[in-house]
C-alpha cells in the first residue's frame, strides 16, 4: 500500500518529448486511470513509473520514498502488460509463482498465495497448463493473478484489456474493479478507452501531448471539463461541437449559428455570459441530452425541430444524425423515438449542461 | 482462382484476335494440368544426376575392387565394409573427429552467446563491430588454416613473439608439430573462425525474445539466470539446435583447417575422418575402400541429423 507522488516528470526519446513536465498525485488506495489518444505519453508515463524506462528530469516517490535510482524489481510495483506477457515455457502455476520464487518466498506460502489468487480469479482449473493452450481472457487472469499474489505496494495496468474482445473486456473490466473493491492496493491504469477509464477510475488523469489536460472524478471531468479536448474525449457519442456566435444582454443569452438559427441559453448560464457579448463559440451539446419533445419543457430545455438523417439503432437507444445550425449533430434518443430516414421530429435540447467553448484557446468559458 | 500460365496465353490471344472466348482444346487442358511438372522437371533431372547418381555409383563402387592403379573391376561383396572394421586408424580418425567436435561445438557455442549478450543492447558503432566480428566467417577456411599456420609460426609467428613478451622470456611452441599444442592449435582456429556464425544467429534470436515477457520478470525481481533459464533459453533453444546441428555436422567433416594446419599431423595423430577419407582416395588411390567409408559417413550423419530433427519436433 502505497501513494504515488510525480513532481515535474520529463521523459525524451530522443528529440521527442514524450512526456512534458507531469504533476501528479496519487492517494493511497485510489484507482488513476491514465487516458487519452494515442502517442499522449501515458504508457511511457506509466512505464517511467514502473522503472522500466529512465526519466529525464522530476522524481518519482512511492510511499514516501524516491525511487528515481530504483530498478523496477526494488520498486516493490506489479504490472499487468497488453500483450499479458507471460512466461510461455512455464505452467499457469509456475507463471503466477514465479516472482513470489524469485523473492524466495517460502514454498508453504507460495502454493498458499497462488491458490488464493487462483480462486479469486476463476482459474484454480488450468494452473498445469501452459500460456498458449489458454484463451485470451483465460490469459489475462493469469496476468493479474501474477502480479496480485506478490502483494506489491502499486499495480499497474497498461492497456490491459485491448487484446479482448468487446464481451471479455466488459466482464474483464467488472472483475478488475471487482479486484480493486477487494484488495485496496493503489493502482494505476492506462488506456485509450473512455468507457473503461470512466467505469473503473477513482480519478480520470487525461493527457494530451505528454501534458496533463485535465484530472477530477469521472463525472467531474465529464460534466465540467475545462477543455474542448477533454469536452470531446469523454463520452459516446461524442460531444457535438457547432460553431456559433454568442448573443448576451441584461436580459439573458443566446447562441446564434450561421444558419441563423438560435438557442436560447439557460438563465442561470445567462448571467456569467454578458462580457462575452459577440464572441465566437462553439457550442458543446451532448447527444444525451436530447429527448423527444412532449410536454411542457423544464428551464433550459429548449425546443428544436430537426430532420433526422443516419439513423443507428443501438437496441436501446438509438443514434440519430441531424443537422444543427448547418452542421451534423447526433441526437442519442429512445430506441423508436424516430422511425425513418427524412422524418422531421420535434426534439427537446437540454441546455443546463451545454459547455461553451472558445475556439481559439480550447478552453471552456461556460 | 488456379490458372496456369499456358491457359492465360490462350485467352489472351484469343481475346486480342477479337474471337470469342472459348475453352482450350483438350490438348492445351491436358498441357495446362501438367505444365507445372514440365517446367520443375530439368531441374529435378540435373538434382538427381549430379545428387542421387554418384551417390548410388558410389554405393557401386564400395562393392568392387577398384583401384586407381589396377584395372580389376571385379565384384567383392561386402569386403570392403569388413575391412573398415579391422582398420584401427580409421577408427581413430573417427575419435579424433569426435574430439575436435565435443571440443570446439561448445566452445563456438559459448562464445557466441556471450559475444550475442554483449552486443544485444544498442551501442554506438554496434553495426559496425558485428560487421567486423562475422568477417573470421567469410574467410575460406582454407585461408583461415594458412593465415593461423603463419600465426603460429615459432620464428616469425606473431602469436609467439606475444607469449614471449608476456613471459618476458623466449616462448617457443611448436603449434603445428608439438602433440601436446596441434589440438588447442586445431581448436582455437576453429573456433575462432566459428564462433561469429554462432553470435550472428543468437544475436538474431535473443533480439527476437519478448521485451514485455523480460519487463515482467525483471518487475517480478527474477535473477539474471532465473531469465536465462525460464525465458532466454526456451525461447531460443530452436534456434541453437538448428545452429549446433549446422555446425556440428561441419565439424564432423572438418577438413581445410587441420588439412593447412598440420595436414593431419604429427604421424596420423590429428587426422580426421575426412582427411582419412582423402588420403585413402588421393593418396592411396583405394577408390573402393574410400567409397566404403565415405558411405559409412553418409549413414552416419544421416543417423545424427535424424535424431536431432526428432529432438526439436519434440521440443516444439
Amino acid at each position: 500500500m502505497a501513494d504515488v507522488k510525480l513532481s515535474e516528470l520529463h521523459k525524451y526519446y530522443g528529440n521527442v518529448h514524450a512526456v512534458r513536465g507531469v504533476d501528479l498525485t496519487i492517494a493511497d488506495g485510489e484507482f488513476a486511470v491514465l487516458v487519452g489518444p494515442s502517442g499522449c505519453g501515458k504508457s511511457t508515463l506509466l512505464r517511467t513509473i514502473a522503472g522500466l524506462e529512465d526519466l529525464d528530469g522530476g522524481t518519482i516517490t512511492i510511499g514516501g520514498a524516491v525511487v528515481n535510482d530504483l530498478r523496477p524489481r526494488e520498486r516493490n510495483i506489479a504490472m499487468v502488460f497488453q500483450n499479458y506477457a507471460l512466461y510461455p515455457y512455464l505452467t499457469v502455476n509456475e507463471n503466477i509463482a514465479f516472482g513470489l520464487r524469485a523473492r524466495k518466498t517460502p514454498e508453504i506460502e507460495i502454493r498458499k498465495r497462488v491458490s488464493e489468487a487462483a480462486e479469486m480469479l476463476g482459474i484454480g482449473n488450468f494452473l498445469q497448463r501452459y500460456p498458449r493452450q489458454l484463451s485470451g481472457g483465460q490469459r489475462q487472469r493469469v496476468a493479474i493473478g501474477r502480479a496480485i499474489v506478490r502483494k506489491a505496494d502499486l499495480f499497474l495496468f497498461d492497456e490491459p484489456l485491448s487484446n479482448l474482445d468487446a464481451q471479455l473486456r466488459d466482464e474483464m473490466r467488472t472483475e478488475i474493479k471487482r479486484l480493486h473493491h477487494e484488495i485496496t492496493t493503489t493502482m494505476i491504469y492506462v488506456t485509450h478507452d473512455q468507457v473503461e477509464a470512466m467505469t473503473l477510475a477513482d480519478r480520470i488523469v487525461l493527457l494530451r501531448d505528454g501534458k496533463i489536460e485535465q484530472q477530477g472524478a469521472p463525472l467531474e471531468l465529464f460534466e465540467q471539463p475545462r477543455t474542448g479536448f477533454v469536452a470531446g474525449f469523454l463520452g459516446s457519442p461524442s460531444i457535438n461541437l457547432i460553431p456559433a456566435t454568442l448573443k448576451a444582454n441584461g436580459a439573458g443569452a443566446a447562441v446564434v449559428f450561421q444558419s441563423g438559427d438560435a438557442l436560447t441559453l439557460p438563465k442561470a448560464r445567462a448571467e456569467s455570459l454578458i462580457n462575452a457579448d459577440g464572441q465566437q463559440v462553439l457550442v458543446g451539446i451532448r447527444p444525451q441530452h436530447f429527448s423527444r419533445a412532449g410536454g411542457p419543457l423544464r428551464d433550459g430545455v429548449v425546443p428544436y425541430s430537426a430532420v433526422a438523417d443516419l439513423i443507428q439503432p443501438t437496441g436501446t437507444r438509438t443514434f440519430t444524425t441531424i443537422k444543427i445550425g448547418g452542421f451534423d449533430a447526433v441526437a442519442e434518443l429512445q430506441a423508436h423515438d424516430v422511425s425513418s430516414h427524412g422524418e422531421r421530429i420535434d426534439l427537446a435540447i437540454d441546455l443546463n449542461r451545454v459547455v461553451l467553448i472558445d475556439p481559439a484557446s480550447g478552453l471552456v468559458i461556460a | 482462382m488456379r490458372r496456369h500460365f499456358f491457359g492465360m496465353m490462350m485467352t489472351v490471344s484469343a481475346s486480342l484476335n477479337g474471337a470469342e472466348q472459348r475453352r482450350p482444346s483438350r490438348f492445351g487442358r491436358m498441357l495446362e494440368d501438367r505444365l507445372p511438372y514440365l517446367i520443375v522437371a530439368p531441374a529435378i533431372l540435373i538434382l538427381l544426376l549430379v545428387g542421387l547418381f554418384p551417390l548410388i555409383y558410389s554405393l557401386i563402387v564400395s562393392f568392387q575392387r577398384i583401384t586407381m592403379t589396377e584395372n580389376d573391376t571385379s565384384f567383392v561383396g561386402i569386403l570392403n565394409y569388413a575391412e573398415l572394421f579391422r582398420d584401427t586408424r580409421l577408427w581413430a580418425t573417427l575419435g579424433h573427429t569426435a574430439i575436435i567436435t565435443a571440443i570446439a561445438l561448445p566452445l563456438e557455442l559459448l562464445i557466441g552467446f556471450l559475444m550475442a549478450q554483449l552486443f544485444i543492447d544498442r551501442m554506438p558503432g554496434r553495426q559496425i563491430f558485428v560487421a567486423l566480428l562475422v568477417l573470421p566467417t567469410v574467410i575460406s577456411p582454407i585461408v583461415a588454416g594458412a593465415t593461423w599456420r603463419l600465426m603460429f609460426d615459432v620464428r616469425f609467428g606473431p602469436i609467439g613473439q606475444v607469449l614471449s613478451f608476456i613471459a618476458g622470456e623466449p616462448v617457443r611452441i611448436l603449434w603445428t608439430v608439438n602433440p601436446a599444442y596441434v589440438y588447442p592449435a586445431i581448436i582455437i582456429c576453429e573456433v575462432w573462425q566459428w564462433s561469429p556464425f554462432m553470435f550472428l544467429l543468437l544475436l538474431a534470436a535473443l533480439s527476437n525474445v519478448d521485451q514485455s515477457q523480460l519487463e515482467a520478470a525483471e518487475i517480478d525481481g527474477a535473477s539474471y539466470f532465473r531469465v536465462l533459464r525460464a525465458i532466454v533459453l526456451p525461447a531460443i533453444a530452436p534456434v541453437i539446435a538448428v545452429a549446433c546441428l549446422i555446425r556440428g555436422l561441419d565439424l564432423v567433416r572438418i577438413f581445410d583447417i587441420i588439412w593447412a594446419l598440420t595436414e593431419g599431423g604429427p604421424g596420423s595423430m590429428t587426422e580426421t575422418i575426412s582427411l582419412y577419407t582423402y588420403v585413402q582416395g588421393f593418396s592411396q588411390f583405394e577408390t573402393s575402400y574410400t567409397a566404403a567409408i565415405s558411405f559409412v559417413v553418409i549413414v552416419l550423419l544421416t543417423l545424427i541429423t535424424t535424431l536431432v530433427l526428432k529432438r526439436m519436433e519434440l521440443v516444439r
